[in-house]
């Protein structure tokens, strides 16, 4: 797929140019990588929800399974240990739900997936590899949704991105969402993320309005 | 009662210096806790570290000026009766603003209407509300007023929904216009894909069949994806042959003829 962005040289500068954008930024270390679905058309909620068949989980039991979940891609600009962000942009269609009540819910973007138990293939550009492990210390239970916090996604990139989150059930449509710090699988690199800043406000997102 | 000019100055310093301390505490505050509160709510703890600073400082430094604060608890009693007749409203809005703050039916930055003034709050204050309209007017409204007013906060929940009625022609298919506009919903980021949107004939109208149209999207961009939908609707409507009628009246006019079939009408 093409990569519609140009960086060339201009007189000791370097000219970034994506469609209409057109930036001038100092000589420095470009770096382009996946970053948290939530920043297009416009930023208007921190959180993610994947909608999927539903899964049936047996009591007392611990499934994994995986999801694709929609990227976008960061441009960043490096000197030292600062970063800044140049650019954002996506190879996908953005959509965005409410999971919830008009009242108390939340704006959530939104993405379908198939259920995978293997790693599956995914367009790199537009789509990472979810690992959701789902956690159910009750009776049986039917899942056919996550909602995450993305203000806590830990992104992992090498060939495609990828991400580790758990489910942790609370009731048949109540559960706790998290990410995990890992990668899924071994060499992949961590991504620079655009909201370290706010991880103190809640690393963890309680879905209780329904698990499908 | 007699106040030297080094208890006035005591007393000056005192008061700068509950400024300065406010200020420093103040900053320090914003600091820390600027990216784990909302704004308006560290403005609000803002206000109060400051005022509570101050007036902290002013009490102890009233003695150099003569004045004892327990007596002024004794003297409260007449002076506030004068006072407070003479401030009713200053404390009527002072007590709303109290009100406010503690219900919280408004943030700053939300976009509200009070009466026939609608823009974005600006800043709640002790004793008023500043509103930004949406034509950039500045307005202040006493809090008292606020508070007996009716308050529609237009971005209270995370969701709004708007609705069009698009009228098409009879000789159209209403359920390939009701096909088109779906589709061009579903593209939209911002229509929301729960609550559904909900797209269906309406009524028969008198020169069309009117489809009504809902769609929720986040409050925060309600107003740009009302206005950006209608036309993309329109465009699409249009490239289908599907035509938006004028209001039109059909109008059939009897001729009149005489015996030998000349017309006579008039």
């Amino acid at each position: 797929m093409f990569v519609p962005i140009e960086l060339r040289k201009e007189d000791g500068r370097l000219i970034y140019v994506r469609g209409e954008i057109r930036k001038i930024l100092p000589e420095c270390e470009i770096i382009v990588n996946p970053v948290e679905p939530i920043n297009l058309p416009k930023n208007v909620t921190r959180y993610l929800e994947i909608d999927f068949p539903p899964v049936l989980i047996k009591p007392n039991a611990i499934e994994t399974i995986y999801l694709k979940f929609p990227i976008e891609i960061g441009v960043f600009a490096k000197e030292g240990d600062k970063i800044t962000v140049v650019d954002v942009f996506t190879f996908d269609k953005p959509k965005y739900t409410l999971y919830g009540t008009p009242k108390n819910g939340v704006v959530c973007r939104w993405f379908w997936s198939e259920v995978y138990y293997e790693i599956p293939e995914v367009d790199p550009l537009k789509h990472g590899v979810l690992k959701l492990v789902i956690k159910n210390g009750g009776d049986w239970v039917e899942v056919g949704k996550v909602v995450l916090d993305c203000y806590a996604m830990k992104i992992y990139y090498s060939e495609f991105a990828s991400c580790w989150a758990e489910m942790k059930i609370l009731s048949k449509i109540s559960a706790e969402t998290t990410f995990v710090d890992k990668p899924i699988i071994g060499g992949m690199k961590k991504a620079i993320e655009l909201y370290t800043t706010r991880r103190l406000i809640g690393r963890s997102f309680t879905m209780e309005w329904g698990l499908k | 009662m007699t106040v030297s000019i080094e208890g006035l100055v005591i007393f000056a310093f005192a008061v700068v210096l509950g400024v300065i301390v406010a200020k420093i505490v103040g900053i320090y505050i914003r600091r820390s806790l600027a990216d784990k509160i909302p704004k308006n709510e560290l403005n609000l703890i803002l206000k109060i570290v400051n005022v509570s600073m101050v007036a902290v400082f002013v009490l102890f430094a009233l003695p150099f000026v003569g004045v004892n604060p327990s007596g002024l608890i004794a003297a409260g009693g007449f002076a506030g009766l004068v006072v407070g007749f003479a401030s009713r409203s200053v404390v009527a809005n002072l007590v709303s603003g109290i009100f406010l703050m503690a219900e919280r039916p408004i943030r700053i930055g939300d976009q509200i209407m009070v009466g026939d003034i609608a823009g974005f709050v600006e800043d709640i204050q002790i004793l008023s509300t500043i509103i930004r309209t949406y034509d950039g007017l500045f307005v202040r409204i006493p809090n008292e007023k606020m508070f007996t007013s009716d308050i529609v906060n237009l971005v209270a929940n995370p969701v709004r929904r708007f609705e069009y009625v698009v009228g098409i022609s009879y000789k159209d298919d209403a359920k390939k216009a009701i096909e088109i506009i779906k589709k061009v919903i579903d593209e939209h980021p911002f229509a929301l894909k729960n609550p559904e949107p909900q797209i269906f004939v309406n009524e028969l109208g008198e020169s069309s069949v009117n489809i009504v149209v809902r769609v929720w999207s986040p409050s925060s961009v309600w107003y740009d994806v009302k206005t950006e939908l209608l036309w993309k609707i329109k465009v699409e409507l249009d490239k289908a042959g599907i035509e938006i009628p004028f209001p039109q009246r059909v109008v059939w006019l009897r001729r009149e003829r005489d015996e030998l079939g000349k017309d006579v009408s008039t």
